[in-house]
Order: structure tokens, then sequence, then C-alpha cells
């Protein structure tokens, strides 16, 4: 099983919403009786080993659960039950300018992104011209992110994820933001990665970039694998499921 | 523990950027920069000095030497929880998103102050020379200044595990930095940095009832006690003159005390640990 980069068993998540949002002591003493918790299952177990080489596009509805399962792969949140193992090393993009802090310059949020995605501080000087030339930026980056519109933010972010020598990339819907052409460097990019054998696990709403860049689709669905199978498989299924759901509505 | 110790160490890279980071971020911009580190204690001595050797005399050789050693490891204890207190609330947009051992946070904002405080004894250390080359008569430093890394390294342990509690509860309930902040300020008033552990010894509520309670309560605050200890290991036994005229005679060091703190700060530390590891994965899904 060595091949298993990523493996998901039987993974539960579940958030507590607190409708007293409990942010001082005083709250919590006063709303102690009155207090309203209601669980909201996120993940109600859901499994799949992706091997070596994959690149296996996630989709479903928002709200099914693709977020907070990169997430959980990502180690931002932990298993409320089931286990992840992960082999390899990780490089995840999780939204827009992932982890970026927005009182710092680019420049700095590329050197500390960086290390947190594992360079140490030798790699992470050494790469980082190549970094900001990959992100076409200029003496932007030196701006401090907050100023940065969402397409710039989407270029440092996946300048950063590329250049770390990661072995699984983890990409939440970043592709979409970009220009054109930018879009275009980022496909080369990616595919560069995987033929280098790397694994992706994406994020799209964009029924083409599934078919044609993925080769395996996973459909999310209410917290549950709804099905698993190579894209041709899934997305008629799913985009059915979608058009039946909508003329409900209707 | 082990595990999250062995990833703390594997963080340890990202660890020496932060504190670096906080080192330079704090005088960005700034024409001296760093060199803006040493005005603090530079200007703490000279203030001290100016008011109690000129102002107010109370007989006490070199008496801004013994204020600043005591006053020293206090600001770095006070500097580092308040800091810690507020350094996973302002790094929550990058912990929401990413991956890297929380404790790496209020770690950074410790570390970096216990640079200004070591910063802080070496301006400390230049204030005893001047004093030497004005009168070497009046040079309070002894061999005792060998116990000085022991000390800096119990106040180290102490400043860590009390912030990591305070981080860890602060990210819940904000409530916790106000109290911490008017806790601290009460710290001041209560450890020897303004006065000496003799008057506390020789005071009358010391002496009312029996076995001394006061004093002996008065030293198992791990804060004072360090305080006292800073003091009597740098600088030479001082006679402290009392209210009415009476000299008090220079209490000897106990080490006992000393001991207790350094049992209490690790298990501080330990505990401390403990509950931030029990609480850092709820931190991204705080309300």
């Amino acid at each position: 099983m060595s091949d298993t980069v990523v493996s998901v068993k039987d993974l539960h998540k579940e958030f507590v919403i607190s409708n007293t949002a409990i942010g001082s002591i005083k709250t919590l003493l006063v709303w102690w009786k009155r207090r309203s918790v209601k669980r909201f299952q996120v993940l109600k177990g859901v499994s799949f080993d992706i091997k070596r080489g994959e690149c296996v596009a996630l989709v479903g509805r928002n709200g099914a659960g693709k977020s907070t399962l990169l997430s959980l792969i990502a180690k931002v949140y932990k298993p409320t039950s089931g286990t992840i193992k992960v082999n390899g090393r990780l490089a995840p993009l999780l939204e827009l300018g992932a982890g970026f802090h927005p009182d710092l310059s680019g420049a700095e949020n590329v050197f500390f992104n960086a290390m947190i995605l594992g360079l140490t501080r030798k790699q992470a000087r050494e790469r980082f011209q190549e970094i900001l030339d990959f992100s076409e930026l200029g003496d932007h980056v030196f701006a401090p992110v907050r100023s940065y519109s969402s397409g710039m933010i989407a270029r440092l972010g996946f300048s950063v994820a590329v250049h770390v020598d990661a072995e699984i990339l983890i990409v939440d819907e970043v592709l979409a933001v970009g220009d054109f052409e930018f879009g275009l460097k980022c496909l080369q990019r990616l595919k560069e990665f995987r033929e280098k054998g790397g694994t992706i696990l994406l994020v799209s709403h964009q029924a083409e970039t599934v078919m044609t860049f993925a080769d395996r689709a996973i459909w999310i669905q209410h917290g549950e694998v709804q099905m698993d199978g190579t894209p041709a498989e899934v997305m008629p299924v799913y985009k059915l499921k979608s058009e039946s759901d909508l003329g409900r509505a209707q | 523990m082990i595990d999250e110790l062995k990833e703390l160490w594997r963080f340890r890279e990202l660890l020496i950027a932060m504190v670096q980071r906080e080192l330079r971020v704090r005088y960005k911009n700034s024409f001296f920069g760093f060199l803006w580190s040493l005005a603090n204690p530079i200007a703490t001595t000279i203030v001290m000095w100016l008011v109690f050797s000129k102002f107010m005399d109370n007989g006490v050789k070199s008496y801004s030497a013994y204020l600043l050693a005591a006053y020293l490891p206090y600001l770095f204890l006070q500097q580092s929880i308040l800091d810690s207190a507020q350094s996973v609330l302002m790094a929550l947009p990058v912990v929401r998103k990413t991956y890297f051992p929380r404790e790496l946070l209020p770690l950074t904002s410790v570390i970096a102050n216990f640079i200004h405080l070591l910063l802080g004894f070496v301006v400390f250390f230049v204030f005893l020379l001047i004093v030497y080359i004005k009168d070497p008569q009046e040079f309070p430093l002894q061999g005792g200044v060998i116990y000085l890394p022991f000390l800096l390294l119990v106040t180290l342990v102490l400043a860590t595990g009390l912030s990591l509690y305070v981080s860890a509860l602060n990210t819940f309930y904000e409530d916790v930095k106000y109290l911490v902040t008017v806790g601290m300020y009460l710290m001041f008033f209560i450890c020897p940095v303004m006065y000496f552990v003799e008057q506390v010894a020789n005071s009358s509520v010391n002496h009312q009832g029996k076995g001394f309670w006061v004093f002996k309560l008065y030293n198992l605050n791990p804060i004072a006690t360090l305080c006292i200890a800073y003091r009597k290991t740098l600088l030479s036994p001082v006679t402290v003159p009392g209210r009415h005229g009476e000299q008090f005679a220079p209490w000897p060091m106990n080490w006992d005390y000393v001991w207790v703190t350094t049992i209490f700060s690790v298990f501080l530390l330990i505990t401390g640990y403990a509950v931030f590891n029990r609480m850092k994965w709820r931190f991204v899904e705080r309300p």
C-alpha cells in the first residue's frame, strides 16, 4: 500500500454551533443555563484512498462538506472521529491566499507561507525570487496584502504552493480566480507537477476543468460520498441531479 | 505530549523565522531599528538612577542597580504574558487556513521578549561598569552572578507556562487579557521591585500573630521569589533603612523558595502545554 498517499477512513466531522457565541466570561456565566448548542454534522462517514499520481476532483453543491474535508486533510481541523493518513508532503491551498496575513507585505507572506509549508529559511530565501517571478506581481509584492485584489492574492498563493516541493497539492477553487493567461500558466504548471508524479486533490465547480484535468471525481453530497469514479461516469449523473433539483425548486 | 514536542521540533525553522520577524516588525518603520530595543532599558536605568539616587535618596548605595535587577525580570514576565495573550487572536486569519503547531505563536512572543530581557541585562552590566569606573567602592556586583543563567532559565519556564495558559484561554474568553493586565500591574507592587524584601520581613503586619505567615505567604509568589533571587545573587547584601530611622540587616538568600518556584514553574509549563494542546484544535472553530 505504499502508493496510497491519502487514506481517509470513516471520517466524521461535527461542528458545534452556539447561538450565544461565548466570547467572554460574562456571557459564559450569564448564558450558561440558557445556552443553546446545536450540533451540525458536516461529514458523516467519508472514506476513500488516493493513490500516488492521481488527480482527484471533489464535486458537490455548496455546503456539502468539500472544503471541510480539505481542511481536515490539511490538519486545520481535527476529525470528530475517523482517521486521515497522509503519506508525503502536503501543500494545501485552501481558498484565496490561504494563510496570508493582511497586514504583512506580499513578500513577507511568501516567505512565511513557504516556511509553513515546510521549507527551511535557507530554501525559502533561495526560492524567493523564483516565486515572485512566477507570480508576476512586480513591485506590488512589497505592499501589504490587504491592498491586493483577489486575483493578485490567488497568484501569490498559487506561486508559493507550487514551489515548495510538495508531493500532494490541495487546491480549493483557486484556479477560477486569476485572469485567463495566468489560469493557463497554472494549468501548465499543474500538468508538469503531475508528470513528476505529484498528486492533486482539487475542488472545482467548473465541469470543464474536472472533465479535462482530473482522472477521478468524488461527488460529495450531504456529508457522504455519493459517487466515486472517473469524471466521465460521475459528472453526467451529478449534472442530472443538479438540474432535477433546480427543476424541483422552480 | 511527546508527539507534539516532536512536531514542534520539526517546525523549529519556522519558530526562528517568526521570532526574527517579531523582533524586526516592532521597529519596522524606524531609522534605528533594532537599537530601539535598548532604548527602554537605557531610559529606565537613567530615570531610576536620577530619581532614586538623586531625588529620593534613601541611603542605599547604588539603589538603581538593585531596582533594575528586579525590574528587568518583572518586565519580561509582564510583556511576554501580555503579548502572548494576543498572539493567537492576531494570527487567526493564518491559523484558519494553514497548519503549523499553534504553540509557535505564544512561544514566539515569549522568546522575542526573552531576547529583550537579555539585552536589558547587557545594559544593566554596562551600567554597573560605569558605577565601578566612577567609584570602585560602590560597586555592588558579587560572585553570585554565576547563578544568573539558572535564574533566567526558571524565569523563562515560568513565562512560557503562564503564556500557554493565557494565550489558550484568551482565545476563547477575551476577558482573560484584561484580568491579566490588572493582575500584572498589581504584581509590580506586590513584588519587591520598588522596595526591599527586608522591609516586608520587618514590617509590623508580619510581626502580628504567629509564625510570620505574611512573609511566608509573600515568598510563595513565584514572581516575588524570582525578584528577590535576582537581587540577592547578583548584588551584594545591603542594609535597608526603615521608616523610623532603624537599619534592617540584610536578609540571607533563601534557596528553598527558589526551589519551590522552580518546581511550580515546571508544573505550570507541563500543565500549560497540556491545556494548550487540548484547546488548540478549537481555535479555528472559535465562535
